[in-house]
């Protein structure tokens, strides 16, 4: 955020207050309230995080993907001190070691990043959900990426920390020859505590054809650095599902990928896995999902929701496809689904609803835990992926959710975009807000968007649910969600409006 | 009382279903088919002449189309993202002879040929991989040693 942008969002948010001054008159009104007090401020970003992203860049004179992950260290005060990432750019894989940088931090959650390495500095905008965890994108000109980024535990930079089962999903591209494809892989491994991999199972979705669950190929490994980078950034490498990576150590339950089989890209995160034997049972009730990728048409991205009987029965199917701009929603017919979970119970299954009109849609998942998995879909040419969440098992009002949210939303209108802001939902489902967002095709950023609209709850709220979001740029913007509520902190949207496909989740701050 | 409660509450749980019932409908009306993969299987040729040049058409999938005038009639062309083209120094007008290579889809029911191959007089691009998908994002990915050298030397900050 530059100091203009910041002064006009600090006039903007006066502007209330000085209208209430003037309507009351005279000198005896009463003082108007206090703003709340700041939430944040450049003390809630200290320590070492692990970030990873993935976006867009010039490379050419062509827009091109790339992927990084890497750990900064933020000293509270508005100063990176450290730090080191891993990139996947068009012309390779590099590993650059951070020199310096800035950031800051308003009241909200909101701020900039800016990280400087040997070939120069890259800006960021940054929301913070907490002290240890925030979402994040890309703003320079033809560079544009979103992702997130977590606080490190230094105590887990080191092998036997990394141990027991992890669940992993990563995107990405797959270049074989000159033919390139988007490419998911989504799996489980367990991790020795000496670097060692074993038990690695993966389901890879390249160009549209699904691998069905395989073993991993010999020599998988995931080991922090000896160089030095393990202890001090938490940097490992692995071969994982065959494919080579770096990664970082968020802790013991978490690990940030970035794919270095150049020319391939990939990056995901991988999750410590719950030490139970998985069967049917263990997905019973309402979840809800939020995937997204590519297909032939271009961008595509899904949320909705399912119920699981325990049993491998599913009902109450519904959802919503943007296929680059083909609106899908579930039911239209009548629909039916089932569900298996992998007989060897490391967590592994699959998941198949028919709609009679609209066709059958096939996933395969690793459960991270009963309440959470990574999900791939993996009919009609479609590569994308993402996650299902355990619903809230009550009803969900406008009132429960009244609060103050993160935004993190990507996806494609005529290019990528990224957007990173923070809102409030009130009691009855208003939204007020600011957003930074990057257009890449255009090569225009924005800053301190302001962002209204409102949240209407159907029904119990743990269905489909409309979520309109004006964005106050010139000309006026109107983005159009279905949002599934997962619980009380957590809501997945996705967008239905034929001119971009956008989603991404609200996600409750302290 | 019991009684009258228990039938607000049904009066209430029918309303509820009602609303819940025509909510459905409403979604169901806004819905369209799902749009189908590309057959690499049964591509066609379509030739003919731009009658219509759209960067950011409103019909999807989202993006540039071109809507071609061939000795069958119209044939709606899909070529993803226009910052692609205009990257790749690659335009169309009204009036220009042109040749694409792709595969038919239903598109909201209608039919559009996602382009695979793009001609254009001498000039050529490829729009989407052999299996259908987007190069808009990846085609650098494939770069040579000789074209990732020439890049290297005009990289932005990483």
């Amino acid at each position: 955020m530059n100091t203009q942008a910041k002064r006009l969002y600090l006039l903007l948010a006066l502007i209330p207050l000085l209208f209430l001054a003037a309507a009351c008159g005279g000198g005896s009104a009463p003082l108007p309230p206090p703003p709340p007090p700041a939430k944040f401020s450049n003390a809630s970003l200290a320590g070492q995080y692990a970030f990873s992203m993935t976006g867009s860049e010039l490379c050419a004179g062509v827009g091109s993907l790339f992927t990084r992950a890497g750990s900064f260290t933020a000293d509270g005060h508005g100063n990176i001190t450290t730090g080191l990432e891993d990139i996947n750019v068009c012309t390779g894989t590099a590993t650059l070691q951070f020199t310096g940088g800035k950031y800051s931090i308003d009241g909200d959650g909101r701020g900039t990043l800016q990280l400087t390495n040997s070939t120069g500095t890259t800006n960021y905008s940054i929301v913070l959900s907490s002290t240890t965890s925030g979402l994040v994108a890309q703003t320079d000109v033809n560079v544009t990426a979103s992702g997130s980024f977590q606080r490190q535990n230094p105590a887990a930079f080191l092998n036997a920390a990394i141990a027991g089962g992890y669940v992993f999903d990563f995107l990405g591209v797959d270049v074989n020859g000159s033919t390139v494809s988007p490419a998911s892989y989504v799996g489980r491994f367990d991790s020795d505590g000496r670097g060692g991999v074993t038990n690695g199972l993966f389901d890879s979705n390249i160009g549209g054809t699904p691998s069905g669950q395989q073993l991993f190929p010999g020599g998988a490994f995931c080991q922090l650095d000896t160089n030095g980078a393990g202890t001090t950034f938490g940097r490992g490498t692995a071969n994982i599902a065959g494919q080579s990576f770096a990664f970082y150590v968020v802790d013991a339950s978490r690990l940030k990928f970035n794919g270095i089989g150049f020319p391939s890209a990939l990056v995901g995160d991988a999750f410590a896995q719950q030490n139970i034997a998985f069967t049917a049972a263990s997905i019973t009730g309402g979840f809800a999902f939020l995937i997204g990728g590519s297909s032939p048409s271009g961008a595509i991205s899904t949320a909705g929701r399912f119920t699981a009987d325990g049993a491998g029965s599913l009902s109450s199917v519904v959802l919503d496809e943007n296929n680059s701009g083909t609106i899908t929603l579930l039911p239209n017919g009548t629909v039916t689904g089932m569900y298996t979970v992998d007989d060897n119970q490391f967590g592994g299954g699959s998941v198949t609803w028919t709609d009679t009109k609209s066709g059958t849609f096939s996933f395969v998942f690793y459960l991270i835990s009963s309440s959470q998995a990574v999900f791939q879909e993996i009919d009609s040419a479609i590569i994308s992926d993402g996650t299902f969440s355990a619903q809230t098992t009550t009803p969900i009002s406008s009132t429960a959710l009244a609060g103050d949210y993160v935004l993190g939303w990507n996806g494609a209108g005529s290019a990528e975009e990224d957007y990173v802001g923070q809102a409030s939902l009130s009691s009855s489902g208003g939204l007020t807000g600011m957003t930074d967002f990057n257009q890449f095709s255009t090569g225009r950023q924005f800053f301190n968007v302001l962002l209204n609209g409102n949240l209407s709850l159907g029904g119990d709220g743990t269905q489909a649910n409309d979520f309109t979001a004006n964005l106050q740029t010139n000309p006026a913007a109107t983005f159009h969600f279905t949002t599934y509520v997962v619980n009380q902190n957590t809501l997945f949207l996705v967008g239905v409006d034929t001119d971009r496909v956008i989603a991404g989740p609200l996600v409750r701050q302290p | 009382m019991k009684i009258e409660m228990m039938m607000g509450c049904a009066a209430l749980a029918g309303l509820m279903t009602l609303a819940n019932t025509a909510d459905a409908q409403e979604r169901v009306s806004r819905a369209s088919p799902r749009a189908a993969a590309y057959d690499a299987n049964h591509e066609v040729v379509v030739q003919g002449t731009v009658l219509e040049y759209l960067e950011n058409s409103t019909l999807p999938p989202i993006g540039t189309h071109v809507k071609v005038q061939t000795s069958s009639g119209t044939v709606d062309v899909h070529l993803g993202p226009s910052s692609y083209l205009h990257d790749s120094h690659f335009s169309f007008a009204s009036g220009d002879s042109v040749r694409f290579v792709g595969a038919m889809s239903s598109v909201d029911k209608r039919p559009v040929l996602l382009a695979r191959i793009a001609q254009k007089g001498g000039q050529a691009i490829a729009i989407r991989s052999t299996q259908g998908f987007l190069l808009a994002t990846g085609a650098t990915r494939s770069l040579s040693e000789k074209q990732r050298a020439q890049a290297s030397q005009k990289v932005t900050p990483r």
